[in-house]
């Protein structure tokens, strides 16, 4: 590069910083928060993603009838008054259980993300601090589970331990007749669960092993540890502030990923079964048909597509309101 | 160059490896049991009390009460004979099902990487060209909706709209090869799904190529923009972007999983789908390594073919 280019570019950034000084100070996160609210996309994203939230805590008053009734006298009817959108095939109310199915889908986004984010930062960490041989085996173990695409390995997961677990919830019940075992639903959850985290942790510890590496070399780093700062100090105040943007961003997109993969794993009778709702079920069930009721098939697909679209939007308005960098400007 | 292709393979077979360990760790976990499966079968003409001693034969004789070590061995002593075993329904040879369904499936595939590629670059280019305008906007807010839309809600989505809505088109169903016009509905399909990765990856690339210092020298000598486009910055921006093809590979498979049942083509995909939910686990099995086989040999051909499309990257 030449050297007048290089006083050029140290013009334009002297120049910048005024302009951010003629602006009212914020702080980084009310400076993120305007930029997300400038943004039209992220903004749509913002309110289908609370819409999903308010019909996952609040499904059961909100719909108004319950995921199993049936109404036999309409069966597989077009929207009405009394259903808005229709009953399905054995005369269930299709708004009540896409609202359930929104229960579902959030329920498994929250669990598998938390349980993912927990073993992607810890291996991460491992990875980043645990010195060359600790980053070389994460990095074949990550490998490895990225070889095998995530709804393969996930589907092989849920179908090989259901069975096992069911099985043995079963005996604890019949042994000691301990309550929470009378009921085996849930567990179909916590298979779905597990087998979701097993393939989306990975992603998280590319991203957090990439941060520390990335903001270990960074000066104020270096700056903290001349001046003899420990490195959990370091690690909790300079670290995680500036790696939090890019997980928030990731936890975004990994949220509607999860929900995505509940509802194929629903879809291929893996996840969660009839009679719970799911999207993926309920698109399942009815995907024979789609040429005459196309609205059994249409409802749930429309949601599905819909809510996953949201939350991406609200992702990548994140990715720009949280990178300060970002040349998108407010 | 023999010593960096060693070096990759020294990489892929034991990441092939474990993932034949885990696969097969699954499946001693699962339910699975193929003398409880033979029993049924032979339901009603075996002597009931003699029963438990038959089973304990069958399972000596098909070495099931080995050790975890030994049956894990004779396993894959078997796969090295090209013996994937029988499926569960049906009783086929898991082998047999997916060659012959594989071909299909992977002429699709292929056609769906083309269309994304041809789709994908063009639309990254422009996005960047065109940053922070509508443009821009539109291309990648448009792809980011596929970005996790799976197949099972696009197809049915998008038959709606072609046959009940505009009534352009009859129902594509099944397959008489790949030159024909109703393979270009999945195959869209197939190529929507990776299409974002592809989109973003180009544009972020060409941005980055944009502010090189020869793209400069290049505008200031007065080049046209189309052949700086096509001199000076795709052929160094392409370069990123051809590590998303296994992410492109892997998006193929999973969306044949679903699309094949829906289209009524016989492929690879639609083995899977009924193997998951029959819970054949032969089957399941076999198309999860040939899955893991396809992925793990696509990452190994982008790390071969790089170092010939970007030489600052030596063979070493």
């Amino acid at each position: 590069m030449s050297e007048s280019s290089d006083q050029s570019s140290a013009n334009n950034l002297s120049e910048e910083l005024i302009a951010e000084d003629a602006l009212k100070a914020r702080s980084l996160w009310q400076d993120a928060v305007s930029r997300l609210l400038a943004n039209r996309l992220s903004i749509i994203g913002l309110v289908i993603t609370t819409l999903l939230l308010v019909a996952a805590l609040f499904g059961p008053y909100i719909a108004p009838y319950s995921y199993t009734e049936q109404d036999l006298m309409n069966v597989a009817k077009m929207p009405s008054a009394d259903h808005w959108l229709g009953t399905d095939e054995i005369g269930r109310d299709l708004f009540s259980r896409v609202i359930w199915g929104a229960r579902t889908a959030t329920l498994v986004a929250i669990f598998t993300t938390v349980i993912s984010v927990i073993i992607g930062v810890i291996l991460g960490a491992v990875a980043g601090y645990g010195g060359a041989l600790a980053d070389s085996i994460t990095g074949r173990v990550i490998d490895i589970v990225m070889s095998v695409p995530g709804l393969l390995l996930a589907a092989l997961i849920a179908v090989s331990i259901k069975q096992p677990i069911v099985s043995w919830a079963k005996e604890i019940y019949e042994s000691n007749g301990f309550p929470l075992f009378a009921d085996t639903t849930w567990l179909d959850l916590l298979v779905v669960f597990g087998g979701l985290a097993f393939v989306s942790w990975p992603g998280y510890a590319r991203l957090i092993r990439g941060q520390i590496f990335s903001l270990r070399e960074e000066q104020y780093i270096e700056a903290a540890k001349s001046v003899g700062v420990s490195e959990v100090k370091i690690a909790l105040r300079h670290l995680l502030p500036n790696a939090i943007g890019p997980v928030i961003v990731t936890l975004t997109f990994s949220f509607s990923s999860a929900m995505v993969l509940e509802s194929s794993l629903s879809y291929l009778g893996i996840g969660v079964l009839p009679p719970q709702a799911s999207w993926g079920n309920m698109i399942a069930s009815n995907i024979g048909s789609w040429s005459y009721r196309p609205w059994l098939v249409a409802v749930p697909s429309l949601t599905l597509a819909i809510v996953t679209l949201g939350i991406n939007f609200l992702g990548d308005g994140l990715n720009d309101a949280l990178n300060p960098r970002s040349k998108r400007s407010i | 160059m023999y010593k960096y292709t060693l070096k990759r393979l020294a990489i892929a077979i034991p990441t092939f490896f474990a993932v034949l360990i885990i696969t097969f760790t699954l499946t001693v976990l699962s339910p699975f049991d193929p003398v409880a499966m033979m029993m049924a079968q032979f339901e009603g003409t075996l002597d009931t009390l003699a029963r438990d001693d038959v089973i304990e034969k069958i399972r000596e004789q098909y070495g099931l009460n080995d050790s975890y070590g030994v049956q894990f061995t004779r396993w894959i002593g078997r796969l090295m004979q090209g013996d994937l075993g029988i499926s569960i329904n049906g009783q086929r040879n898991v082998l047999r099902m997916i060659v012959k369904t594989f071909p299909i499936s992977f002429q699709l595939g292929l056609a769906g990487a083309v269309v994304t590629t041809l789709l994908g670059i063009p639309l990254g280019c422009l996005a960047a060209l065109k940053q922070n305008t509508w443009i821009d906007y539109t291309i990648v807010g448009g792809t980011l909706g596929f970005r996790t839309v799976p197949v099972f809600v696009l197809a049915p989505l998008l038959l709606m709209l072609f046959v009940l809505v505009l009534d352009i088109m009859n129902v594509p169903r099944g397959w008489d090869g790949l030159f024909q016009t109703k393979v270009i509905l999945p195959v869209c399909i197939l190529a929507l799904g990776p299409l974002p990765v592809v989109v973003r990856q180009t544009r972020a690339a060409v941005l980055e190529v944009f502010t090189m210092d020869y793209v400069r020298t290049a505008k200031m000598k007065g080049l046209e923009m189309w052949r700086i486009i096509i001199r000076h910055i795709l052929r160094n921006a392409l370069i990123p972007v051809v590590t998303t093809l296994g992410f492109v590979a892997e998006g193929l498979i999973v969306g044949s999983i679903f699309l094949d049942s829906i289209f009524a083509i016989p492929g690879f995909g639609g083995v899977a789908e009924s193997a998951f939910r029959g819970f054949d686990y032969p089957v399941i099995m076999g198309v999860t390594m040939v899955s893991a086989v396809m992925i793990i040999l696509t990452n190994l051909l982008v790390d071969l073919i790089y170092p010939f499309l970007d030489p600052r990257i030596k063979f070493e």
